[in-house]
């Protein structure tokens, strides 16, 4: 102390003892406080910052490990979306062929329904024409029996001489003798 | 009218026809007579028609029957018309002509023709109809053109049909 005292008492303060470097006193006192300092920034300022860079970086690994989750989900969203678009592409190309099988069954189910419909009108028309003709037969059958049987007595009685007639009645006498 | 009633008139006319002498001949007669009665519409509706006087219809036989029939007939049938019993006329005639035909032990024999027989034909269709029936027949000749030919005979319950129509009417029912 005496020390100090002495040498601050044999110096005068307004004046250096270099143009550029202090005075070694308080490159020491500056020293120490600057230790002190550093120290006290060390030890109640150095956890915070270690804790506030382990946040930082375990806030910006997070945000690498969230990138590359999102990443990696991109990469499966993709493939995903790959594979659905190879799906429909095949469903696209399973239901047109659906389609086509349908619509060939429906055309050849239609087309063969069509056929028994139209062998089954013409099977009716022959039926129908068979039974038509066999009325106009029977009717006209039937009319030329009418006819016949109108015009017959008449025909033969313009047809029977009295000649014939005469005949007749000696048939009918000799039969009637003969009888018995 | 009822069969008894004929029966009664038709002895009536036999008795008279009796007491006038020649049964044969107006049984015939009258035979004739009903016949044509039964076949002509405008004879039978004439004679049947009560709004015509019984006097008038009487001269109508009479017309009809002038010269064709004796007046034994014609006296026999005009007392049928007098009598109203027009309609009866042939079932009157019918039982004359049957109780005749058993006055003389024969079996009425109608025989209907398209054409009229001869005498000589008659004789032997009589001759045949005894001998197919083995009794006399008091024969009766109808002239019915509807026969067309050949002849039918009813001889009691008896038919012999050898007619064209009758052959017609079985060849359209074959048909």
């Amino acid at each position: 102390m005496n020390l100090v005292i002495a040498l601050l008492a044999s110096e005068d303060p307004n004046v250096t003892h270099h143009w550029l470097l202090p005075e070694t006193g308080e490159i020491i006192y500056g020293g120490l406080a600057s230790v002190i300092v550093v120290g006290a920034l060390v030890k109640f300022a150095g956890p915070m910052i270690k804790k506030s860079f382990a946040a930082r970086t375990e806030r910006i690994q997070k945000e690498l490990d969230d990138a590359a989750n999102a990443k990696v989900k991109a990469t499966s969203d993709a493939s995903a979306i790959r594979s659905a678009l190879g799906d429909i592409a095949s469903e696209r190309s399973r239901i047109l062929a659906d389609a086509d099988a349908q619509a060939a069954a429906v055309l050849s189910e239609g087309r063969a329904r069509i056929a028994k419909e139209v062998a089954d009108l013409e099977a009716k028309a022959d039926a129908d024409l068979a039974a038509a003709q066999g009325r106009s037969n029977d009717e006209l059958r039937a009319e030329i029996s009418l006819l016949a049987a109108k015009a017959t007595p008449i025909v033969i009685a313009k047809t029977l001489t009295d000649q014939t007639k005469n005949e007749l009645v000696e048939s009918f006498i000799a039969n009637v003798g003969a009888a018995r | 009218m009822s069969s008894a009633k004929v029966e009664a008139y038709a002895r009536a006319l036999v008795e008279i026809a009796q007491a006038e002498g020649g049964l044969d001949r107006v049984e015939d007669e009258l035979f004739r007579m009903a016949r044509a009665f039964e076949s002509n519409d405008q004879l039978r509706a004439t004679l049947s028609d009560t709004t015509i006087p019984a006097e008038r219809r009487q001269q109508v036989v009479e017309q009809l029957l002038g010269g064709k029939a004796s007046a034994t007939t014609i006296q026999l049938v005009t007392l049928i018309v007098a009598a109203g019993q027009v309609r009866d006329l042939p079932a009157i005639i019918d039982v004359v002509v049957r109780e005749a035909s058993q006055g003389k032990s024969q079996s009425l024999a109608e025989v209907r023709s398209a054409i009229a027989l001869s005498d000589d034909q008659q004789k032997r269709l009589a001759a045949a109809l005894t001998k197919a029936t083995g009794k006399p027949v008091n024969l009766k000749v109808v002239i019915d053109p509807s026969v067309l030919g050949g002849l039918v005979a009813t001889v009691g319950d008896d038919v012999i049909d050898d007619t064209v129509r009758t052959r017609l009417d079985q060849l359209k029912s074959l048909i």
